[in-house]
């Protein structure tokens, strides 16, 4: 009998810390699924997502924000935004999500050995890419330098702050925060992510870049980085459209003739730039 | 291929033979002519002259209970057990058990969907040939017919007081063993009416569009303002979607009362903007253009690319059901003009 997509496990919120607050409050869930269905149903890669849902509410596509070695618990980082995602902030330490997954495809980690990692996130879109940090951490002599930049529209909207003070000890990893607008107290770099990725100038020599976030954020970056000197297969990038099923039959997703649930989300610019913009 | 008479005046009896099966018939039923589950095939009347509509309902249903669900004790997945009742959807033309075969893929690949899928092969499809093309008819122009078997079990061609009755495949042969009373074998003169139906049937379908080069056309002029021309008309109502044989878009939303619900799926349409609307308000295809561009973009470029088919059928019911006149015939005709 073949297995059916559309039906969920069920998965208990463990843990609730919250991010950024305001508006647009982002919170980072770590979620335990239940039924011993973790142990082989659920085997991911950074850059893959999973439909995260509540019944009788709906379900929303979102990055898988901890890293495989991290067991039997998942983590994700979920902006406030639609009616499903506000659900999930309204939720309680114990209660119960629905989950399916994990879907599409994930960054070649294991292509990218010995290479530098170049982050450049913005607001939410740090989620996916926090996967990849920490991945390259629980293998830390496989990679070379890893750079993080990050910024928010403002202090209150950084994600992972307190992680990325850890970060930084002596792990040859270095993070770069922005804000968009001047704040009392900030002593880093104040505008807008692609203009702080100028002022760090990553050299192109045998890195690796990822971005992800807004998309205007991504084209600008995009641009500044082959200014800099990268190759389109050095640049990668994870795409967020509207989803419903997550495995490539609803419809909405498709970039061209590709479906970001099940060929991306993950594109090389290589490919990215091959396919019409909507 | 087996073949077989069955004369018209038996016609009743034969569908009435078929009680063991769900049965999906065209009738009349407020001013347009759908396949709809009846009961008693003696106490309907048959439209076999109209082009049917809402075909594909019949294996995809406009909206499906995809499970169950009771927020305490959790989720009732459905069981798709073999001993449910097939269904036999009888009356059908090539392009609506064309449009089968070109949604197959969609729904077998890589996750297969057991909704569909269960549907799909517990369903008998028996097409009625074509004689005269409707309005806007152009299967010949993308690789259809009025005559193709393409996804038919059983195909049935009016050759005057009787129909010629194909067997094409195994399931076909199911309904010929239930019917058989009501069957002859056909004599040499009624295999040639039967030829020549299906001939001349092909050579009056009118319409054409040139599908030559046309999936790299459509990339090349993709940033093109033709595009917006094209959408001045469209009203963004999605009937053209709907009413699609090959349009398999859906949505998913939950039903809840009193903690105990059911989640849907339901057909969606690409015509309206909140289809691809993020939640943060961005929306990569806010405009009618970009909606329509994505439309056409889909079914002769993304198919072809994907499944090595153009995923249009030419069945014109887009044109003939479109309240502003958006006629894809003419839009396609504009754009090989570039």
């Amino acid at each position: 009998m073949m297995e059916n997509p559309y039906i969920p496990h069920q998965a208990v919120i463990d843990r609730i810390k919250q991010e950024t607050t305001g508006d647009r409050a982002i919170k980072t869930l770590d979620v335990k699924l239940q039924n011993n269905a973790s142990d082989k149903s659920f085997q991911f890669h950074p850059g893959q997502c999973a439909m995260l849902g509540i019944l009788g509410v709906g379900e929303s596509m979102i990055s898988i924000a901890s890293a495989p070695s991290q067991n039997d618990i998942l983590t994700f980082s979920i902006m406030k935004l639609g009616r499903v995602t506000s659900e999930i902030h309204a939720c309680e330490e114990g209660d119960l999500l629905t989950i399916r997954g994990p879907y599409g495809n994930y960054f070649p980690l294991s292509d990218w050995k010995n290479k530098n990692i170049v982050t450049v996130g913005g607001g939410i879109g740090q989620a996916p890419l926090r996967s990849v940090i920490r991945y390259v951490l629980d293998k830390r002599n496989d990679y070379g330098d890893v750079d993080i930049i990050y910024g928010a529209r403002s202090v209150s909207d950084l994600c992972y702050r307190d992680e990325f003070e850890k970060l930084e000890k002596g792990n040859k990893v270095y993070v770069h925060l922005s804000i968009d607008e001047e704040e009392e107290g900030w002593k880093q770099f104040v505008g807008f992510v692609p203009d702080n990725l100028l002022r760090i100038k990553p050299s192109p020599n045998n890195t690796i870049v990822i971005t992800c976030g807004p998309p205007i954020m991504i084209t600008l970056v995009i641009k500044k980085l082959i200014g800099l000197g990268f190759q389109d297969t050095q640049i990668y990038t994870t795409l967020e459209k509207r989803m419903k099923c997550g495995i490539g039959k609803c419809g909405r997703c498709n970039v061209g003739s590709l479906y970001v649930c099940k060929d991306g989300p993950v594109f090389s610019y290589q490919q990215l730039k091959t396919l019409p913009e909507t | 291929m087996n073949c077989f008479i069955l004369s018209k005046n038996n016609l009743n009896d034969f569908l009435a033979a078929l009680d063991s099966y769900e049965l999906f018939v065209p009738i009349r039923k407020n001013g347009i002519t759908v396949l709809a589950h009846i009961d008693d095939p003696l106490a309907i009347k048959l439209d076999l002259t109209s082009q049917p509509y809402l075909v594909k309902q019949t294996i995809f249903p406009q909206t499906e209970s995809l499970f169950t669900f009771d927020r305490k004790k959790g989720i009732k997945a459905p069981s798709f057990e073999t001993n449910h009742k097939s269904q036999v959807v009888f009356g059908i033309r090539s392009c609506d058990a064309r449009g089968f075969c070109i949604i197959d893929p969609v729904f077998e690949e890589d996750y297969p969907d057991p909704y569909y899928i269960h549907k799909r092969k517990s369903t008998i499809l028996i097409g009625l040939q074509c004689i005269e093309p409707f309005t806007n008819c152009f299967c010949t122009s993308v690789g259809g017919s009025p005559s193709s078997t393409e996804g038919l079990d059983l195909q049935f061609t009016d050759i005057g007081e009787s129909y010629f009755v194909e067997v094409i495949t195994q399931k076909g042969e199911e309904i010929i063993k239930v019917t058989a009373p009501f069957l002859s074998c056909p004599d040499k003169n009624q295999s040639v009416k039967k030829d020549e139906v299906k001939k001349d049937a092909e050579q009056k379908v009118k319409r054409k569009i040139d599908v030559n080069q046309l999936s790299q056309k459509i990339e090349q002029i993709f940033e093109d303002s033709v595009w917006s021309d094209l959408a001045e008309k469209c009203i963004s109502c999605g009937i053209c979607t709907f009413f699609c044989p090959t349009c398999y878009c859906f949505d998913i939303q939950d039903e809840i009362i009193r903690g105990k619900g059911k989640r849907l799926r339901t057909w969606d349409s690409c015509m309206y903007s909140e289809y691809t609307a993020h939640a943060s308000g961005y929306n990569p295809r806010p405009t009618r253009m970009e909606r329509l561009r994505n439309r056409i973009y889909h079914k002769f470029k993304q198919n072809i690319d994907r499944y090595g088919v153009s995923g249009c059928v030419g069945c014109g019911r887009c044109i003939t059901l479109c309240p502003s006149n958006e006629d894809i015939v003419e839009n396609i005709e504009t754009l090989q003009r570039l």
